[in-house]
């Protein structure tokens, strides 16, 4: 109940300040491939191991916590009017354990192209 | 006591606050993972063109990043999932071509690993995980928008400063960047702040200069040669009395005060010293001195004691504690509040409550028109001010305001003021409308006796008689006939007594307390949605702090700006604006206070100059002149039904013994006429008060009078001589002002505040009689028009007071326009 308006000066960032720190940007950005490009001279190697289960259309859990897992295990949200959100799978290593963890993330999100072209795909058919 | 460990703001600081901004939702910060680093910040632009995190890391150049343990992901370092890379800047997501599933993976070199492609990845849509300079709003919320409204407001210059500055001092705060050089003065308050935390550099050094200056001045007050009475208490404690001399400097020992006591030993005595609570100063300026240990005082020596100040922090630290709080826990007050309090455009915001039928309370007197105004108009807004002239009735007012606030059912309410006495009353005035009230005071002061001592919580834990509470009362029993207690016995009786504090406080509608004292300990559990601050006024900005950050919703400040303001003793923190109330800058902000209008205390000819030179005319009499006749009083008034008037003097200033203050010795010997008048007219003398704002006079006037008084000594040394200061928020029947001042080229000191005028105008129910030079005091604008109007009401008069004459004497064109 603790709604507040307040009128705020709309935040003005200097366009000098701007151009600067997109500079620096760039610089860090540029550095960073440099630095990878001399690490790895030779052929990278594959290392994506993949949890056995992850593809096979389980949409269990294994490890409980997550973001909204309470609200249900539907995976891609099939309701198009209703929420603009879309939950993944985010799957991390800790050491050389994979988990998969909940997420929400936006449905017009570019990611998430190819899924929904598939999604269109089985709906045509 | 307690009260000794108290560490400010403790517990409030959440490690995982962005570091530029302070926003601390778990969801919107990242932690820098360079090992040297560590650093926490958000997800949010504020006024920069990056995001927060992204500001360091680019500025920084720091690379990897760790989510927080209760974000969606929880606790991981975001690193490539095909070779480790953990550099964020290379870091991007992609999905699986068939399900939702994603995962990070670096640009260089896995994004062109050719065997990916084979698989079941769509490596034409990888996502970089810093985008729009900003990190990926799906991973690392942004903070909402009332998040970054409450947030410091922090600059890109200051980032690059700050930035600049961890490369050799990591820890350094944003504060190390705003603190001033020794020498430098101080930032001055400002009318509007960006943020809490500007509001916290502006504020925090002044407190500190204030400290400073007290501990300072109060450390280098020992005295020695100290002659020593001692008694015995009723609670078995020893007390010593003595006379310590107050010299003319600014200090003014109060009950609750700490001393220590010295005796350095001689061929009978071991060297002895012990620390003590004053809980009592006498009319002879004797102070009574509780000692905390009773073992091996020397009660058989009388001279050569020595008196020191133990100079304690408390108050300036639950000031300083306050300020951080308000900056950095959201719900210390409502938002409303906080952009109120900082000078922030809020739109005008009502509080929804329903309002009682009739504004009175039970067990008070009847409101008049002004009052119930104020009553309704307070109950339905977050934040009001109420403006209480002289006599108008404020702590009624305040009561009425209290009473219906608790029968709102929002939780206890809050009570508070600058000073003990105003606390007293007002938790008096509310207990009389039957609410449950209790007044917590400082552990320190709890031997001081006090008007309400019923309704104290030491006393209630005392004398609330309940079966669970016998054991509490046997080991207090103990401990008061023995002095101490078993270590064990301690424990306990100490766990007991707390807990029977808690359900104490807990089980009233209303605490009181001062407003340093809404920092207690033992409120720090309690949350108060509505809080009344009485006398706010007198009170600098970090004081009023203390109680609105226990979590304010709606916040009343009674005060009057036109009478005195805080006691500021430190001229660099005065100077830089600390003594201006927080009542007076929200006034400067445009919130108009709510006037009382009607006074009942001053004679209607003694109310009318402060009304039109202090209150734009709008003062009401309450009284009649009928109602403040002095019957049977024969005293030479110049003009009958007109008790008042100004006695000419022309009897030199001079520079008193301590050479800081002034005298004037006719004054003096003409107050001692006036007093001797009144008193052989029928006066008693605690009807009488004499106001003189010089230490120097005042001492001396107090002396003359027992020495060359014309009655009986007892009847002079019964009569109230002090400074406007001590006068305030009191009355006296009888007021008698010495100006003192009377010198042809200086100024006239103390005398030229109107604040200070106002004050000492307003303390008389029955008559008034100043005493000064006219010519003097007729260069300052607001005395020039004073003196007009006792000119032109033919009370400006001199000669023997037994044939008082009006006085021609010509005024001095006043200086300038008073302002
Ligand atoms: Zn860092
Ligand atoms: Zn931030
Ligand atoms: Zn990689």
């Amino acid at each position: 109940d603790d709604e507040v308006h307040v009128r705020q000066k709309v935040p003005e960032v200097d366009p000098r300040e701007e151009a600067n720190f997109e500079q620096e940007l760039r610089a860090v950005m540029q550095e960073s491939m440099d630095q990878r490009r001399q690490e790895l001279r030779g052929r990278p190697t594959l290392n994506m191991m993949i949890p056995m289960n992850l593809f096979e259309g389980s949409t269990r859990d294994h490890h409980g916590r997550g973001a909204g897992g309470e609200s249900g295990d539907e995976g891609l949200d099939e309701d198009a009017g209703g929420s603009k959100e879309v939950q993944v799978k985010v799957l991390v290593k800790r050491g050389n354990k994979q988990q998969t963890k909940k997420m929400y993330i936006p449905r017009d999100c570019t990611l998430l192209q190819s899924t929904k072209q598939k999604e269109a795909a089985e709906l045509e058919e | 006591g307690d009260d000794d460990n108290y560490e400010f703001g403790k517990g409030n600081f959440t490690e995982h606050a962005c570091r530029y901004c302070g926003v601390s939702n778990p969801a919107c910060v990242v932690r820098c993972n360079v090992p040297s680093c560590r650093k926490w910040f958000c997800n949010s632009r504020g006024n920069t063109s990056g995001s927060h995190i992204v500001n360091h890391l680019v500025r920084a150049k720091h690379k990897e990043v760790c989510l927080h343990k209760d974000s969606p992901l929880g606790e991981t370092i975001l690193e490539c999932y095909n070779c480790g890379c953990r550099n964020v800047f290379l870091l991007g997501f992609i999905s699986a071509k068939t399900e939702s599933v994603v995962v990070l993976l670096c640009r260089e070199p896995c994004l062109s690993v050719n065997a990916l492609k084979d698989m079941n990845w769509d490596l034409s849509q990888w996502c970089p995980l810093i985008d729009d300079r900003c990190f990926l709003q799906w991973l690392v919320k942004i903070p909402s928008e009332q998040e970054q409204l409450r947030a410091r407001q922090i600059s890109a210059q200051q980032i690059n400063k700050i930035e600049e500055l961890w490369k050799t001092n990591p820890d350094a705060s944003l504060e190390d960047l705003e603190k001033p050089g020794v020498d430098d003065e101080p930032q001055p308050v400002a009318l509007k702040y960006e943020d809490a935390y500007q509001y916290q550099n502006v504020f925090a050094p002044l407190i500190k200069l204030e400290a400073d200056y007290d501990k300072m001045m109060k450390e280098s007050q020992s005295k020695d040669n100290v002659t020593v009475r001692w008694d015995i208490g009723l609670n078995k404690k020893r007390i010593a009395y003595f006379v310590f001399p107050k010299e003319d400097n600014e200090l003014r020992l109060v009950p609750g005060d700490e001393l220590r006591l010295r005796y350095s030993g001689d061929a009978a005595h071991p060297a002895w010293h012990s620390v003590g609570h004053v809980i009592k100063l006498t009319a002879q300026e004797e102070v009574a001195l509780e000692l905390r240990a009773s073992q091996g005082v020397p009660v058989d020596v009388v001279h050569g004691f020595s008196v020191d100040f133990v100079w304690k922090s408390t108050s300036f630290d639950r000031m300083q504690g306050a300020m951080k709080t308000f900056a950095v826990d959201e719900t210390s007050v409502s938002g409303y509040i906080y952009h109120h309090l900082l000078g922030h455009e809020v739109e005008v915001q009502m509080v929804r409550n329903t309002l009682p039928r009739r504004f009175g309370a039970p067990g008070l007197p009847e409101l008049n028109a002004s009052q119930v105004f104020a009553v309704k108009s307070v109950l339905q807004k977050p934040i009001s001010l109420i403006q209480g002239p002289p006599g108008t009735g404020k702590t009624v007012t305040s009561a009425a305001i209290v009473y219906h606030m608790a029968k709102q059912g929002q939780g206890q309410v809050l009570v508070c003021a600058p000073s003990n006495v105003a606390v007293d009353q007002l938790a008096e005035k509310i207990s009389a409308t039957g609410l449950k009230v209790v007044r917590l005071c400082a552990k320190s002061r709890e031997a001081v006796s006090s008007p309400v001592e019923h309704l104290t919580l030491h006393y209630q834990v005392r004398h609330l008689d309940t079966s669970e509470r016998s054991e509490l009362h046997k080991l207090q029993q103990l401990k008061d006939e023995q002095g101490e207690l078993s270590s064990s016995d301690e424990k306990k009786y100490k766990a007991l007594k707390r807990a029977t504090e808690r359900e104490i406080s807990q089980s009233a509608d209303v605490i009181c307390c001062t407003c340093v004292g809404a920092g207690d300990p033992r409120l720090s559990n309690f949350r108060f949605r509505q809080v009344l601050i009485d006398e706010s006024t007198q009170a600098t900005e970090p004081e009023c702090l203390i109680p609105l950050v226990l979590g304010a919703k709606q916040a009343v400040l009674v005060g009057d700006h036109c009478q005195l303001g805080p006691v500021i003793m430190c001229k660099k923190a005065a100077r830089a604006g600390l003594a201006q109330s927080l009542f007076e800058r929200l006034v400067l902000l445009g919130v108009k206070p709510i006037r009382l209008q009607v006074q009942y205390r001053m004679h209607p000819s003694l109310s009318e100059f402060p009304s039109n030179s202090f209150y734009e005319g709008t003062l009401q009499n309450g009284v009649t002149i009928n109602e403040r006749q002095s019957t049977g009083i024969d005293f030479p008034w110049p003009v009958p039904n007109r008790p008042m008037f100004f006695y000419v003097q022309m009897g030199q200033e001079e520079i008193s013994a301590s050479g800081t203050s002034y005298l004037n010795r006719t004054e003096a010997a003409n107050v001692e006429k006036i007093v001797t008048t009144f008193l052989r007219s029928g006066v008693v003398p605690s009807q009488i008060g004499v106001i003189t704002p010089y230490e120097g006079q005042r001492a001396y006037i107090v002396n003359y009078m027992s020495r060359n008084g014309a009655l009986r000594q007892q009847l002079y040394k019964e009569i109230e001589v002090a400074s406007v200061d001590s006068f305030q928020g009191r009355e006296k029947d009888y007021i008698i002002l010495s100006c003192v001042r009377s010198n042809e080229h200086q100024g006239i000191g103390f005398l030229n505040d109107p604040r200070r005028l106002n004050v000492a105008l307003t303390r008389a129910r029955y008559g008034i009689v100043i005493l000064g030079n006219p010519k003097v005091l007729s260069k300052q604008p607001l005395w020039n028009s004073l003196l007009t109007h006792y000119k032109e009401h033919e009370c400006l008069v001199e000669g023997p007071l037994n044939n008082l004459k009006q006085s021609m004497i010509q005024f001095q064109k006043p200086k300038k326009i008073y302002n």
